[in-house]
């Protein structure tokens, strides 16, 4: 078996997946690799259950399996308790541990947890698995076949995507934050500019906290890349430390400056300015303050991509002494109870409560037009989650931009989309 | 799988993601209410989705399919009687999905940018590598060794050995 020693000069993306080789074929790009982890959810794990039971397999590995319902919980129809009542069902039977249900989005809960760590192989079962790439993992998503092919031997094929190296120079400047640096990425790829490619993020002077870094990884996928991470760095090391207690014995050097990668991004962080993603497309990037005044009637703050802890707090230091225009919808869900708890504990939701917003249980809810935020036709709304397509949160009439959840925030207290620093200068 | 698909085009175009081409709200066990939501959100082409597509053969353009990874955005395209899907290049997730779904994802370059009308005759020759539209030919691009024998076994679980059925038979997503 290849370590990831051997190869010092390869992308890390490259010396993660050979780590974890399994079987080639000949004349083929494809390698079967062996996943540490296999990320699932009640959306997508219910549409193999049954052709898991039709072939008479079992899990590989339960214990590999990290399975959260993030999608439809509490459900809002029957149909949705149905498929979770299957899902649980298929996930006690496996044997399979169920004490990440309803504690949050799935992949909130992986970059929470002592599992996910610098090197490890993450293939999940949907598309932004690519945020666990924010430690240093591998992280990518895959449809419920590939997943079912997986639960039942081990192995999923995949081949080596050409790396792009993303310099990130100097520190974000006031207003900006993690998510203005994911549209900007956003804006330079455009939604297929890093197709099937893997974007490896190196942060010169650790101007991106990690909850920056998982808001970049987690829409590396949404420009098209099959995986994004960051290189292992001061910052990685502070957070594991802080999470777990301690760093893996191999953490030793994961810098890559011999590496050859086909493609360099150089992004300045002291220039990046809050900026929002026109409706249609999270490509379509302006600043925030070209807009206009766009008038605004629900702003979403949460998902995998936007309900953080820093995320809330932003959207407090925002709204601290301040009200939410009169007649905006403001929701907040908190990625995960872990979010919820803290943002309890330091007075966030409080604040949050008290200028009007409705607080919700963590879970994906209206980011994906699932519940608790659902637009009709001729609503606008700012979202700090990862997509705007027509029709995402409900009507195919509703108008939806992404923003940070300080430019979000900033939104519900004017009634307009405009940049922060106007509300807080 | 079969080496030579005639069919009828249903053209899209560039980045066409799969939260228009399928939205969630759409998501669901029965296949009734998915193929009810076929090209739900494509702006101006809400109702083609609920035509008789059967035999249809798609022809896009750039990163078909980019977006969410719910297998019921590939699935539908199977349940709405689609032969195959051409387009100049494909999301990594989506052609994994339709590949995996035993339905033929093609690239062919040559595809971008151009737009021919719906409905028009298209050929496609997976032997000789070759698309026909509208009497036009077109190179397309031969499937690595691994997605080769996938197809021939009419999708990743029929080639695992975890179904023996095709696709068109099979009951669940």
């Amino acid at each position: 078996m290849v370590t990831l020693s051997t190869m010092s000069d390869a992308p890390l993306t490259h010396r993660i997946l050979l780590a974890h080789c399994e079987e080639t074929l000949d004349g083929s790009a494809y390698f079967a690799v062996s996943p540490d982890i296999v990320l699932g959810h009640e959306a997508t794990i219910a549409l193999l259950i049954d052709r898991l039971r039709a072939a008479g397999k079992r899990v590989f590995a339960p214990e590999r399996c990290f399975f959260a319902a993030d999608h439809f919980v509490p459900p809002a129809t029957a149909e949705r308790a149905a498929i979770l009542k299957k899902y649980l069902k298929f996930v006690e039977d496996e044997g399979i541990s169920t004490d990440l249900f309803y504690r949050g989005i799935s992949h909130q809960l992986l970059i929470e947890d002592s599992r996910c760590l610098p090197g490890s192989l993450i293939a999940g079962a949907d598309s932004h698995t690519t945020m666990a790439g924010a430690v240093g993992a591998f992280a990518a998503g895959f449809g419920s076949t590939d997943i079912l092919g997986l639960l039942a031997t081990g192995k999923v094929w995949v081949r080596l995507p050409e790396a792009v190296r993303v310099d990130c120079v100097n520190t974000l400047s006031e207003g900006a934050t993690g998510k203005d640096v994911a549209l900007l990425m956003m804006q330079h790829f455009g939604e297929g500019g890093a197709g099937y490619r893997a974007l490896e993020f190196v942060d010169h002077d650790q101007g991106l906290s990690m909850a920056d870094r998982c808001t970049v990884t987690n829409m590396a996928v949404d420009c098209g890349a099959k995986n994004g991470l960051v290189i292992p760095d001061a910052v990685t090391r502070a957070y594991l430390i802080e999470r777990d207690g301690g760093i893996p014995e191999d953490m030793a050097d994961w810098s890559t400056p011999g590496t050859e990668y086909v493609d360099t991004l150089h992004i300045d962080l002291s220039v990046v300015v809050p900026s929002v993603a026109r409706p249609g497309s999270p490509a379509d990037v302006t600043p925030a303050s070209m807009v206009g005044g766009e008038h605004v009637d629900q702003v979403f703050i949460g998902s995998c991509c936007g309900g953080r802890l820093e995320d809330l707090r932003q959207a407090a230091e925002i709204l601290t002494g301040r009200r939410i225009k009169s007649g905006i919808r403001m929701v907040v869900t908190p990625a995960s109870t872990a979010v919820y708890r803290a943002a309890v504990e330091e007075g966030i939701v409080s604040i949050l409560i008290e200028a009007g917003a409705m607080v919700t249980a963590s879970a994906c809810g209206a980011c994906g037009g699932i519940d608790k935020g659902i637009l009709s036709a001729g609503d606008v709304c700012v979202s700090t989650s990862n997509r705007n397509f027509r029709g995402r949160m409900g009507s195919n009439d509703a108008r939806i931009w992404l923003a940070s959840a300080r430019t979000a925030a900033a939104a519900a207290v004017s009634g307009q989309i405009i940049d922060p620093r106007e509300v807080t200068s | 799988m079969k080496p030579l698909v005639e069919g009828r085009a249903l053209v899209l175009g560039d980045n066409v993601n799969t939260d228009i081409l399928h939205p969630s709200r759409f998501y669901s066990l029965d296949d009734k209410k998915v193929r009810s939501g076929f090209l739900g959100a494509v702006d101006g082409r809400e109702s083609d989705g609920q035509r008789d597509l059967t035999g249809a053969i798609v022809l896009a353009g750039e990163n078909f399919g980019i977006g969410s990874s719910r297998e019921t955005g590939a699935r539908v395209f199977v349940l709405a009687g689609v032969q195959a899907i051409v387009a100049a290049s494909f999301a990594r997730i989506f052609y994994r999905n339709v590949m995996n779904l035993g339905l033929p994802a093609v690239v062919c370059p040559a595809l971008a940018g151009y737009r021919p009308s719906d409905d028009v005759a298209v050929r496609l020759d997976l032997i000789s590598r070759l698309l026909t539209v509208s009497g036009r030919q077109f190179p397309i691009e031969p499937w690595d060794p691994h997605w080769q024998r996938v197809c021939d076994a009419g999708g990743l679980a029929q080639w695992l050995g975890l179904s023996t059925s095709t696709h068109k038979a099979s009951q669940d997503g």
